[in-house]
């Protein structure tokens, strides 16, 4: 299989490189036109904040190389940066890219936002046309894998960063959180995405406040919650169950007292702090008051690291799923060479030949039994003659191609001679 | 049908230790392994038991209320089964071994204790006494149960607050569904206690004409019938929840152990019958 991929990730280079060869969905669209004009007969991008990656079929006489040249010319980025460029071949290609989608190869081991991105950059390369035969077998195979990396192994379980291990904590006290009311104080990066996680679990009301007005009120927004003047929220606590703080105050916010006055206030009904700020916002003294459940950035750790220790005791497992999913798809490639098929398509022939014929033998005379082995066998050689000659035919003039690739495929798939199904999980894959 | 009565004798405890092992074993894996086989493995010795439980009922010609061995595999039966129905209605299918563990421990007991007696006192082979008493049971039940969950609450409780996030907290339900699954068997068991104490009134004082106000067992009864009435109403008035409550649960239970084998093994009345 000619399949070549070209990987620049987070193992390869810094930060800094990925943000400059990062393509934006526009500009992933505009290379594949390019892409198309003489370098690859089809293929796929994927850009995320971790990796930048192309894989495709190239046309004769196109290497890695001219790939790794096509994207830094496009990024302007100089040809001195070639060694952060990883370069995959035939089934390495196809292992890497399962790799990829199972987050084996993600910065946090099984992360479960890789799988949508890569089936985001399948249906921008089917919407352009960029994926032909061949390819669309591949995505196929590579989200059969993904589905079975998540489903059939824990690698992407438990919460593996600090904003989601709060709402998982959140989720042990309290299990309707639809009923619950949370206020996230400070909306910088971390307090962001933990109203983001709490929003999506449903929370019944969101509150946010943050020092800076302007950056609440555009959270708030997005999120569809309520917004504290800075200020007055102190006055507000008592109304919630949940409080998380992620500030980035030199001093604590929250003091002992405060939290003592809104339990009282709401008689004690429980109530989770989640400070997950550094320096801490909220007096770790909360914790000895009834019904408060305290926890800060520590606590928090250790659930994700434990976590993170289960993920990395799930990879052999993912790993057998990609051997298994590779060789089961090199597999199939293979029977797609025109010799073992002519073979097959002629087994499957005389199988049938020669049951028709022990099915009936007894209803001829001894003397034309024999006559019938012949003429029988001689009916399906010149049944099989054409096919098989258009079949080599095919196949040597245009090797590797949709046209060939794809005839004896549907040959295959019409006398039932497919080993796997990749045809029926092609479509299933795709159409969800 | 004797011998019919006397494999079931031996197969029930096996039957519990596999649905005890398959709760176990699905514990300790997670995610969803063995979800709907373990329910129907329960099921299966669930039934198994009912059918041995009439059979008794059929061939001894009496309810298997006679000694404290038949009252073990009843109490078996009904902790199993309120768990089951429990199950079915929440749908929390992560607990089963905690309970569980507890029919297997009455089973195997009544398994090998267990006195087939022919003979009997008139007044127990009374239909009466024996719904009086399985509703006791049943009652008993609820209340075991509650307390298990109120065990399993206390335990979460404190590894929430002392940030150990081992086995149990990545198991077991949140605080809240562990509070719920208490309440609602607690209130089961008191609705079933509240029945057995009905029948007791109505039926007792006729029954024997030695009966008393003062017994032992039903003063007991009374007792952690008034408990669990008074937290459940607390509960509902909303004065007190989470471990007010659960600890409340947890007072109940070992005052109607206190209660049983006061009145059952050292107290003697008419309401003592082996």
């Amino acid at each position: 299989m000619k399949l070549i991929a070209l990987s620049i990730n987070h193992r390869t280079s810094t930060v800094e490189l990925r943000e400059t060869l990062h393509l934006s969905e526009q500009e992933i669209i505009d290379n594949i036109s390019l892409l198309k004009n003489g370098i690859l007969k089809e293929g796929l991008i994927i850009s995320t904040c971790n990796r930048t990656e192309i894989y495709g079929l190239p046309f004769n006489n196109i290497s890695n190389d001219d790939l790794r040249k096509f994207l830094l010319q496009r990024k302007n980025v100089s040809a001195e940066n070639s060694n952060i460029f990883e370069n995959y071949f035939s089934s390495e290609a196809l292992k890497h890219l399962f790799r990829v989608i199972t987050g084996l190869d993600s910065l946090l081991i099984g992360d479960n936002q890789i799988f949508k991105q890569v089936k985001d950059s399948f249906r921008i390369a089917d919407e352009q046309k960029f994926s032909g035969f061949l390819m669309k077998k591949i995505f196929s195979a590579a989200v059969k894998t993904g589905k079975r990396a998540i489903s059939e192994t824990e690698i992407s379980s438990g919460a593996v960063t600090i904003s989601y291990a709060a709402v998982q904590l959140i989720e042990k006290i309290f299990s309707n959180l639809n009923k619950k009311s949370a206020l996230v104080i400070g909306v910088g990066e971390t307090g962001e995405i933990a109203a983001k996680h709490l929003a999506d679990k449903g929370i019944g009301e969101l509150t946010v406040t943050n020092r800076t007005f302007d950056k609440a009120a555009k959270l708030a927004e997005n999120l569809n919650s309520r917004i504290l003047p800075y200020t007055k929220y102190k006055e507000h606590l008592y109304e919630f169950d949940i409080i998380i703080s992620a500030t980035s105050s030199p001093n604590l916010l929250i003091t002992k007292d405060d939290i003592a006055g809104a339990m009282k206030k709401r008689n004690y009904s429980s109530m989770v702090l989640m400070d997950i700020a550094i320096p801490r916002d909220i007096d770790p003294n909360c914790k000895s008051i009834d019904y408060v459940f305290y926890h800060d950035i520590d606590s928090l750790n250790i659930i994700v690291e434990q976590n993170l220790l289960k993920r990395k005791k799930e990879i052999p497992k993912v790993e057998k799923i990609i051997d298994e999913e590779v060789t089961a798809f090199m597999q199939w490639y293979k029977s797609l060479e025109a010799a073992p098929t002519i073979k097959n398509l002629r087994d499957h022939f005389e199988k049938i030949r020669a049951e028709e014929v022990s099915k009936n033998i007894n209803k001829f005379s001894e003397e034309d039994r024999e006559k019938l082995e012949i003429i029988s066998k001689r009916i399906i050689n010149k049944i099989l003659h054409q096919p098989t000659v258009n079949l080599k035919k095919l196949t040597e003039n245009s090797e590797d191609s949709n046209d060939s690739l794809n005839a004896i495929d549907s040959l295959r798939e019409l006398f039932g001679m497919n080993d796997n199904n990749y045809n029926e999980d092609n479509q299933n894959n795709l159409k969800e | 049908m004797k011998s019919a009565i006397d494999f079931f004798n031996i197969i029930l405890p096996i039957l519990y230790v596999l649905t005890f092992g398959i709760y176990y074993y699905s514990f300790r894996m997670g995610g969803n392994k063995f979800s709907n086989s373990k329910r129907l493995f329960l099921f299966v010795t669930l039934l198994i038991h009912l059918i041995y439980l009439l059979f008794r009922t059929l061939y001894f010609n009496h309810p298997p209320i006679t000694n404290v061995f038949e009252i073990f595999t009843i109490l078996a039966f009904a902790v199993s089964f309120s768990y089951f129905i429990l199950e079915l209605v929440t749908d929390i299918r992560g607990t089963g071994p905690f309970i569980i563990i507890i029919s297997l421990f009455f089973q195997i007991i009544s398994s090998l204790l267990i006195k087939d007696l022919y003979m009997v006192k008139e007044v127990l082979r009374s239909n009466l006494l024996g719904i009086h008493v399985f509703s006791a049971l049943l009652g008993y039940s609820g209340i075991t149960i509650a307390a298990v969950y109120g065990i399993l609450y206390l335990l979460l409780f404190k590894q929430i607050k002392l940030n150990k996030f081992g086995l149990m907290f990545e198991r077991l339900p949140s605080l809240d569904i562990l509070e719920q699954l208490s309440y609602y068997s607690a209130i089961i068991g008191f609705i079933m206690l509240s029945f057995a104490i009905t029948i007791g009134l109505i039926w007792l004082p006729e029954a024997f004409p030695n009966f008393s106000y003062t017994d032992p067992k039903l003063i007991g009864t009374s007792l952690v019938w008034v408990l669990y009435g008074t937290g459940i109403a607390s509960k509902i008035f909303g004065k007190w929840r989470g471990r007010k409550v659960i600890y409340l649960s947890i007072a109940g239970f070992i005052l109607a152990i206190i209660s049983t084998i006061l009145s059952n093994f050292l107290a003697h009345s008419f309401h003592s019958f082996y």
